[in-house]
């Protein structure tokens, strides 16, 4: 009985903690997004990246698996780049568990950058991959995959590469993926981040 | 305080940028500040090897001792006219931060002194350290305090001027105007 309630006192602890960290985590996020960083029209956003989009498979002539491999390729480089620039910005601490890592990119990083913050769901029992859902994605407005594209193209492949880029950087090895796109026909917008494991020997020094 | 130089070094120990604000008295030419810069490097290694006894058990039996570092207002941006619309890039004014900020070098070189100058220490998660000198000896901790805060704005200024271009290589050595200009700016406005 007592060990009972020992466990559920640790939990709620445990709940605490995690609630207020979220909640700065949030919080600088927010303050961050509102008043340090210069804006602009999302639809110039949306429609840049569509006609990028639309290049690529002309360039590769509907071989729509190449370009999902250079959407990929492109967000990668961008990636590597972009975290220091939210690092700059932001300079949060290590994340020292994978379940502050999720909510530091869906609160935080998602909400600086595209001003959304997708749900993070679907952990694996080991807590090395969840699933963010996008309820809204500004990437793909104003989109319809044409038929032969529905099956294949995964539209917003770039976030995969911004995020697996990014993560290897702060030395998260991660595999980054989508499961589903309501541009396929799904009913929501899934990408899957999977840690295959945190490089220690790549951390730069003086840390601990 | 006087900037003398600043520097920034890549992951791997290569210096890839250099700038004296104040010409130094000795001479050095390109290859004495590439080893300097790999010398900066392995001692930030060894010092962050290095730990008092005392420290070490501390570390173990207390929670994980966090280094915060104090906003400083008023450096490097303009305070006196407000109407005019500041210049920072991607970040919007008044400053490019306004919050306390957590440092994350916490057991490696952050400051040294000797007669003639200080130097300070600034590292990023992903491993990048900005190097700053200034002519004054400082001995107090405010004066690191400041120093840090200057280094985070530099680290603005190479994330927007730098990772941004797209001419630039990753860890290669930094040729950029606009990086160069910015700079420049921040340090003569201190």
């Amino acid at each position: 009985m007592s060990a009972t309630t020992g466990t559920s006192k640790t939990t709620s602890a445990a709940n605490a903690t995690s609630l207020a960290s979220s909640k700065t985590i949030k919080q600088i996020g927010e303050t961050v997004w509102k008043n340090r960083t210069v804006k602009i029209n999302a639809e110039l956003f949306t429609l840049t990246y569509g006609s990028i989009v639309s290049q690529l498979c002309q360039d590769y002539q509907r071989d729509f698996k190449k370009v999902n491999d250079q959407l990929f390729s492109m967000g990668y480089n961008i990636g590597i780049r972009l975290i220091e620039d939210f690092l700059a910005r932001t300079a949060i601490p290590r994340c020292d568990n994978f379940v502050t890592t999720s909510e530091v990119i869906s609160k935080c990083a998602f909400k600086i950058f595209l001003n959304i913050t997708p749900h993070v769901t679907n952990w694996s029992n080991t807590k090395n991959s969840f699933s963010l859902i996008f309820d809204e994605n500004p990437l793909s407005d104003f989109v319809e995959l044409p038929m032969d594209a529905s099956k294949e193209l995964w539209y917003s492949n770039i976030l995969c590469g911004v995020l697996k880029g990014a993560l290897e950087m702060v030395q998260l090895d991660c595999e980054v993926y989508f499961v589903s796109d309501v541009l396929r026909g799904n009913t929501q917008t899934e990408l899957r981040v999977k840690l295959n494991k945190v490089l220690k020997d790549e951390m730069p020094a003086g840390e601990d | 305080m006087a900037i003398q130089s600043v520097m920034i070094i890549n992951k791997s120990g290569g210096l890839v940028y250099n700038h004296n604000f104040i010409e130094p008295k000795g001479t050095m030419n390109s290859n004495d500040y590439l080893i300097l810069a790999g010398t900066l490097h392995s001692v930030f290694a060894i010092a962050s090897q290095l730990t008092p006894k005392a420290v070490q058990i501390s570390n173990k039996s207390s929670q994980k001792t966090e280094t915060q570092v104090p906003y400083i207002p008023g450096i490097g941006v303009s305070t006196e006219n407000k109407m005019a619309p500041l210049q920072l890039g991607s970040f919007m004014g008044p400053d490019y931060f306004q919050e306390p900020f957590t440092n994350w070098n916490k057991s490696g070189l952050r400051h040294m002194i000797t007669d003639e100058f200080s130097m300070f220490l600034f590292q990023s998660l992903t491993g990048i350290k900005f190097v700053l000198i200034s002519t004054n000896n400082f001995r107090n901790n405010t004066s690191v305090s400041i120093a840090e805060n200057i280094l985070r704005k530099i680290y603005c200024i190479y994330s927007d001027y730098v990772m941004k271009d797209p001419f630039y290589s990753l860890d290669m050595p930094i040729r950029s105007e606009l990086f160069d200009s910015n700079l420049k700016n921040l340090i003569e406005s201190l």
